[in-house]
């Protein structure tokens, strides 16, 4: 869409000339985020320093009708943070700073671009650190962190992004500046807190973010083992669980992974295993060294063909090596691939591995799994040959199969990745008209003109629409009225 | 209204058969609430027929009350009308419980005791203990975001609640959330709906996160100097590797109502794990204590229960005061400087949390309510806030018993309750800012 002069210059009058981009290859590099399938380059990006500038410029799109597209670290996996309509794009990355640590109260408040990691350094020698751990930690903002409420790791122990945000402070999309929730645990009112994180900027964009801190445990103790197969590895999952642990971590590698990380890192993951399961509980010492060994029984007597139990940071570190490169090593494997972050009930495991592998099959296609086994967390990623369209066509259809098959095991179709412009059509597998229609009338609640992240996280669908009614309960035959 | 009330009582038992509408005197007297009677009580038996009921006062202008187990009717500002009470007490099935995915499903007037009995054979819990918690609906749980010692170590209803069926205020059926432990599949609906009083929709089933038993628990009582020690202590175990289950600040009046050793203020502290644990952080508890000049006196599983007994029945006007953990004993002393010095009262709380929970009988609502707009002015600061969780009727249409809201995120609630009921017919004027 073109954008007036007079409207680049009141931009530009908001943010200065050093926190706007127009030339063409400053904005291509904020075309799309790291699912490169999805690309869409702003008109404008703005680099806003603070809350005032950032309603300005959503008061001055709202006046002209601009679609505005917020940004963090641009390491989505949903292509949420990319402008397929044009528009202005804001883009949190000098909005960085630690605002408050308050250790006494156990939270923080940080700005949106912070990177995630970041905060933990700054409260990790008080012995604190921020509990969601996306693998990309390193890279990735708080404030994209809230947009997609990501997961991690660590997630099923300490639960995703939502459990840790205390407050926010937003610019709606009708323009307010809003603070919802705060420092105090409870506040009167609905939990619009709540709802607005994992809204992926459909609602507004995040000017500050209260989190809990969590403090660290006394121990951390991480076990590797290793099976035949990822049906075996399944049920080691199931049975651990079903012995009353939860541990912090629970990740499962197949076989294609474990080779593909073994010819890198030198991780040494057992060679021959069909699947590698890792292990990580933390909590009070004596918990930790109790459950550490009977999680080492449940693996022997599943079958493990190998059990390990790190004595120390390093051999622990060592564990957790190949996992953390595991993305990186798949490049090993393919150069391109389409990655899944659907879920089933984590007593489906075995089927659906089994399920996954008949695919793979049926396709001819090599799937990769690496991915969060405790609570049933896929991220198969389907290999193909981008220079052979045949592939890339049975790749997708692929794809298509296993998401229907989780979903038909009760499932759900992203676990922590979010939605954004990738899986929107996907909704309708899970949710019926009404409440895809409950869904577009609460965003329009915060943003009535829609002009915030259009096309991300809704799909196309009648009941995402002005006007549509959802079915009413009717009278059964035979009564009178 | 356009339909009479025998025209209504037609039109109700039309859509939930003979005995599932009543206008009996004794009943109606029974559904009072806050004095407001209903001119008939709806007690569906399933999610369509709540739904039916719904859409028929939705189309006729009728105010509905939902209920569950009726123990927070007092919560909120009293009703101007009532049509119709909808009791859910008769949606009591476990749905759906699958141990291995540590998930169950149930319809809302299932009570946490009963599925806490239901839960018991594979030693699973849903671990939601907000006063007199047994009896309690999960639906009225969820509605009223109520919450307990518990919180302390698994999170609120907020936390636990994956998936939510709910009726919308015109009578359509709507789902949010999964019934998978994790997932960000569209908005997180389950989330607007907890503490939501049902005048955003008429909460039907739940589908709830469980978590293991824990093999082991032990209770120890610290019994100290004052407030100033107690949050001294508070603040020693938050910032410690030790992780409790539980962590209750008593007063002295909480003391003496739980039959327990007179002393200025106490905590009781909670572990669950394997015994070895459980040993471990209860001699860390210990030497933390020595250090404090005071020890650790060990109660048993009935003290529990004993102080969940006190919190439900203990006071005609109780305060949900959330301030931060550093200022829990500054807002002691705020508490008992604007109740008077003399005031008989039980102050418990989640000290970790910064959530005080204030019990006192009111005779004077004037009085009181001058104390609360004080308690209020000084949470203010930590942008907490008190909450009037039941207090006579007079009390609370005095005082607003939610307080204020700030202005864009009231304007906001608001702006989501026209949407979702516009004809105003779910428990109008009983939430915040009139909603």
């Amino acid at each position: 869409m073109l954008l007036s002069p007079a409207f680049l210059d009141e931009l530009r009058g908001i943010v200065g000339a050093d926190g706007l981009v127009l030339s063409t290859e400053g904005r291509m590099t904020y075309e799309c985020d790291m699912h490169t399938f999805y690309k869409g380059a702003p008109d404008a990006v703005v680099l806003p320093l603070r809350a005032e500038q950032v309603q300005a410029v959503a008061k001055l799109c709202r006046r002209a009708r601009v679609p505005i597209v917020p940004r963090g670290s641009g390491t989505g996996l949903i292509g949420g943070a990319m402008a397929a309509q044009g528009g202005v794009m804001v883009s949190m990355t000098r909005m960085a700073a630690v605002l408050d640590v308050d250790l006494p109260n156990r939270c923080a408040t940080v700005q949106p671009g912070l990177i995630n990691l970041w905060l933990t350094h700054a409260v990790a020698e008080r012995g604190w650190f921020f509990a969601p751990d996306p693998s990309s930690q390193m890279v990735s903002s708080i404030g994209g962190n809230v947009s997609t409420n990501a997961g991690g790791p660590h997630c099923l122990k300490y639960g995703i992004t939502t459990n840790h945000v205390l407050g926010l402070e937003m610019v709606t999309g009708a323009g307010e500046l809003v603070r919802l929730g705060g420092k105090a645990a409870e506040r009167p009112g609905y939990d619009l807190t709540g709802a607005a994180v994992g809204s992926e900027g459909t609602f507004g964009l995040v000017t500050a973010i209260t989190v809990r801190l969590t403090h660290t445990s006394e121990a951390v103790k991480t076990a590797l083992a290793a099976f035949r197969s990822m049906v075996d590895a399944s049920e080691a999952v199931s049975a651990i669980i079903a012995a009353g642990m939860i541990p912090a971590a629970l990740e499962m590698l197949d076989e294609a992974i474990i080779k593909a990380i073994n010819a890198g890192t030198g991780a040494g993951y057992p060679e021959g295993a069909g699947a590698v399961l890792l292990i990580e509980l933390d909590g009070p010492r004596a918990e930790v060294e109790t459950q550490a060994e009977r999680a080492a029984a449940i693996c022997r007597e599943r079958g493990a063909i190998s059990v390990s139990v790190a004595r120390d940071d390093a051999e622990r570190a060592l564990l957790w090596k190949g996992r953390k490169e595991a993305a990186g090593a798949v490049g090993r494997l393919t150069a391109a691939y389409l990655l899944q972050d659907a879920v089933v009930p984590r007593s489906k495991l075995p089927q659906i591995m089994r399920e996954l592998v008949a695919i793979a099959e049926r396709h001819r296609l090599l799937i990769a799994n690496v991915f969060h086994a405790g609570d049933g967390n896929l991220h198969p990623l389907i290999c193909y040959d981008d220079r052979n369209p045949d592939e890339l066509a049975r790749a997708k259809q692929a794809n298509e199969e296993l998401l229907h098959a989780c979903i038909a095991l009760g499932g759900s179709v992203t676990g922590e990745h979010g939605i954004g412009a990738d899986k929107a059509q996907s909704l309708p597998l899970q949710f019926a008209e009404s409440d895809l229609n409950f869904m577009y009338r609460l965003r329009g609640a915060f943003d009535p003109d829609r002009l915030m992240n259009p096309g991300k996280l809704l799909p196309t669908h009648p009941a995402c629409g002005e006007g549509f009614r959802p079915a009413r309960p009717v009278l059964p035959a035979g009564t009178w009225v | 209204m356009s339909v009479t009330t025998r025209a209504l009582g037609d039109a109700l038992r039309a859509r939930l058969g003979p005995d599932g509408a009543t206008d009996d005197p004794a009943a109606r007297a029974a559904a009072a609430v806050d004095g407001c009677q209903p001119s008939w009580v709806a007690r569906p038996r399933s999610l369509e027929e709540t739904a039916r009921v719904l859409a028929l006062a939705h189309d006729e202008g009728l105010v509905v009350l939902p209920r569950g187990s009726g123990s927070a009717l007092a919560l909120g500002t009293p009703p101007e009308r009532a049509d119709v009470v909808l009791d859910l007490a008769r949606l009591d099935a476990i749905l759906e419980y699958s141990p291995d995915d540590l998930t169950v499903t149930v319809q809302a007037g299932v009570t946490a005791g009963a599925l806490a009995a239901a839960l018991a054979g594979p030693r699973q819990t849903l671990p939601l203990d907000p006063p007199g918690w047994s009896r309690r609906t999960l639906g009225g749980i969820a509605a009223t975001a109520a919450s307990g010692p518990l919180r302390l170590r698994y999170g609120a209803m907020r936390d636990l609640l994956l998936g939510v069926r709910f009726i919308q205020a015109d009578g359509v059926s709507t789902w949010g959330g999964a019934k998978v432990v994790k997932s960000v599949t569209g908005y997180d609906v389950p989330k607007l709906l907890v503490g939501s009083l049902g005048t955003l929709g008429v909460i039907g089933e739940l589908t709830l996160r469980l978590h293991p038993l824990p093999e082991t628990e032990a209770t120890g009582l610290l019994l100290l100097r004052g407030p100033e020690a107690a949050q001294e202590m508070v603040s020693r175990i938050v910032d410690s590797t030790l992780q409790p289950n539980r962590l209750e600040w008593l007063d002295a009046g909480a003391l003496a109502a739980c039959g327990l050793p007179a002393a200025p203020a106490a905590l009781a502290i909670s572990v669950g794990s394997v015994a070895p644990a459980v040993r471990a952080q209860h001699a860390a508890i210990a030497e933390a204590a020595a250090a404090a000049g005071t020890r650790v006196e060990t109660v048993g599983p009935a003290f529990w229960r004993a102080y969940d007994r006190v919190l439900a029945e203990t006071g005609n006007t109780v305060l949900r005061v959330a301030t931060l953990t550093s200022r829990l004993s500054a807002a002691m002393a705020a508490i008992r400087s604007a109740l008077g010095a003399d005031a008989a009262m039980v102050v418990t709380g989640c000290a970790p949390l910064g959530l005080l929970r204030v019990a006192v009988d009111g005779s004077e609502p004037t009085r009181l309510g001058q104390a609360i707009e004080r308690l209020r002015g000084f949470v203010a600061e930590d942008e907490g806030g008190v909450v009037i969780e039941r207090a006579p009727v007079a009390l609370r249409t005095r005082v607003d018993p939610w307080g204020s809201v700030p202005a864009g995120a009231l304007e906001l609630m608001r702006t989501l309750k026209r949407e979702f009921d516009p004809g105003r017919s779910l428990n109008p004027g009983r939430f915040v800012g009139g909603i």
